[in-house]
């Protein structure tokens, strides 16, 4: 038989889970972002072109 | 980290955008199905009964050792087992993005969302994030012996929570009648009150400390003795009260110190005299707390805090794992830096923590609109946070914006997606399930059973997998890869 190439997987934290992310090193998330900055406007517009009602009709039936 | 195998189950909802009768989520759950096992030749589908509701065809293993199925019309995705945090995170990351490409492929982005979350705001409906963990079977699996993790699984939603808007209905207004259960009526349903936020979506549908059911009656820890192993050996811990997270550093967060947690257990370490007066009652309390006090009241008669609960494991942790391996150790940072940061403001906890990041989108966007918690945008808002579009999603979006800390890489990701970790039965899994794409078309790949009563190409389970006309080949130790034996065993066969 002929087996299939796997790729390289790395098994393990080769390359180890970050010691501190950014957010940690800086003190903490983010604050509430001041009117105006990038990111407070890029989130903003995601939100809004949220459709209100969407909740209404997300109707799921029971899992475990 | 230290001899443990993990694994994570999640089901997933799916938002239709457009009504549609014939366009139901479970119709559309099925093409999704399809198109992975049929068009992109992701896995084998089954051949055979799993059981009662698993018919020949509902769902199959994939490349990655791990599987995609239907369950109680949900697809949900189980990743392969694993030996690292690291693993499990790009595993589990794996089957969101295995789904989210297949929705897009087959053009449904603009129809349905996947929602990787576990209410529903309008029925009340669960779904679950269910998680694995493989422990000795000597573990004292008993009310006695289990009593330190139930504090700790009561009391660590404070950072696995993934937030909801509002609560449920009481779960002991719901009937069962045979194998239906039944909602409450409409007009007979009451919610005491309809809650702003609260920090967990699962809270509100555990009702028992210990029971064995998964479709009610849930209980903090699972009872099913379902080990998917060698049973004299080993023994699974199967937790169905936590959330889905959409946070990776949330993910290794919960996973890596609930299996610090059960170390202790097992090597009789564990703080004592932390038992819980009532820990379903608290389980709740905790997550609707509006002033995040998160106070409780053990069997002693003391009142504790959930973060001084919390603080008192870490130390236990800290004392007897610090220094075991790195995973430990980044585990044991983290968690410090998650309780500390708790005593403070929430906001430092963005991008970590769940419920963190969607209690401070949803309270920008109240500041920005002028709105108040019942409007309906708010839960809209809920679900768009756990949307796995990364155009739409909310998670996604603070991620874009540089928000979130990550803990794996969209290159491993896209490697869990196609291959198994190699330390784990899981790799010999995959290597069959590889064989069988090879060797058979992609016509053949699905055929249904044949009507001769012949036993079907192959059946494979978790533990255990059989090629027509051979021997069955048992996996009962999750922690051998079996390749060298799966290939041998797979050399001699003719499928």
């Amino acid at each position: 038989m002929k087996h299939s190439m796997m790729p390289e997987r790395r098994e393990g934290p080769v390359d180890p889970m970050p010691k501190s992310p950014r957010p940690l090193e800086e003190g903490g998330g983010p604050r509430r972002p001041e009117s105006g900055s990038p990111d407070k406007d890029n989130l903003m517009k995601r939100m809004r072109k949220v459709d209100p009602k969407q909740a209404e009709r997300y109707r799921q039936r029971t899992g475990e | 980290m230290l001899h443990r195998i993990f694994g994570l189950e999640t089901e997933y909802g799916l938002l239709i955008h457009e009504d549609r009768p014939d366009h139901s989520p479970t119709w559309f759950a099925h093409k999704i199905r399809d198109h992975l096992f049929r068009v992109q030749r992701r896995g084998v589908l089954d051949l055979h009964h799993r059981g009662h509701d698993e018919p020949p065809g509902n769902g199959g293993f994939l490349t990655n050792a791990g599987r995609i199925y239907l369950d109680m019309g949900h697809l949900e995705y189980a990743s392969p087992e694993c030996r690292s945090l690291m693993d499990v995170v790009a595993s589990d990351r794996a089957g969101d993005r295995l789904l989210q490409q297949a929705l897009e492929e087959l053009g449904f982005s603009e129809q349905v969302s996947l929602i990787k979350n576990n209410i529903d705001h309008e029925t009340d409906a669960t779904f679950g994030s269910h998680e694995n963990y493989l422990v000795s079977r000597r573990f004292p699996f008993s009310r006695r012996g289990l009593a330190p993790l139930v504090t700790f699984l009561v009391t660590r939603q404070i950072f696995t929570g993934s937030g909801r808007v509002g609560s449920a209905a009481p779960q002991d207004a719901w009937i069962q009648t045979d194998r239906l259960i039944l909602p409450p009526s409409p007009l007979g349903r009451h919610h005491v009150s309809e809650l702003p936020f609260q920090i967990s979506q699962r809270a509100d549908y555990i009702v028992n400390d210990f029971f064995e059911w998964v479709q009610h009656n849930r209980a903090i820890v699972n009872t099913r003795d379902e080990p998917l192993a060698d049973p004299n050996q080993y023994r699974r811990i199967h937790l169905l009260l936590g959330d889905s997270n959409m946070a990776e550093y949330a993910t290794a967060l919960k996973l890596g110190t609930t299996g610090l947690v059960l170390q202790l257990i097992e090597e009789g370490q564990a703080p004592q005299g932390l038992e819980i007066d009532e820990p379903v009652e608290a389980l709740q309390e905790i997550s609707q707390d509006q002033e995040r006090r998160w106070l409780i009241r053990l069997q002693s008669q003391k009142a504790m805090s959930a973060v001084e609960i919390q603080e008192r494991f870490l130390d236990c942790a800290v004392q007897h794992c610090k220094g075991q391996d790195e995973e430990t150790d980044w585990v044991l940072a983290h968690w410090a830096a998650v309780l500390h940061d708790l005593r403070g403001d929430y906001q430092k906890l963005v991008g970590r923590v769940d419920w963190a990041s969607k209690l401070w989108l949803l309270e920008c966007f109240r500041d920005a609109e002028h709105v108040d918690w019942t409007d309906p945008t708010m839960k809209s808002l809920d679900l768009e946070y756990h949307n796995l579009n990364h155009a739409k999603g909310l998670y996604h979006g603070l991620l874009e914006e540089g928000r979130v800390p990550r803990v794996t890489t969209d290159r491993l990701i896209q490697l869990a997606m196609e291959t198994a970790p190699k330390n784990t039965r899981a790799y010999g899994r995959s290597e069959l399930v590889r064989h069988l794409l090879h060797e058979r078309s992609a016509s053949a790949v699905d055929q249904p059973p044949t009507p001769d009563g012949l036993f079907p190409p192959y059946v494979i389970n978790w533990s255990i997998f059989q090629v027509r006309g051979h021997a069955p080949f048992p996996m009962p130790d999750p922690f051998k890869t079996y390749l060298d034996d799966v290939r041998t065993h797979l050399d001699s066969v003719i499928v």
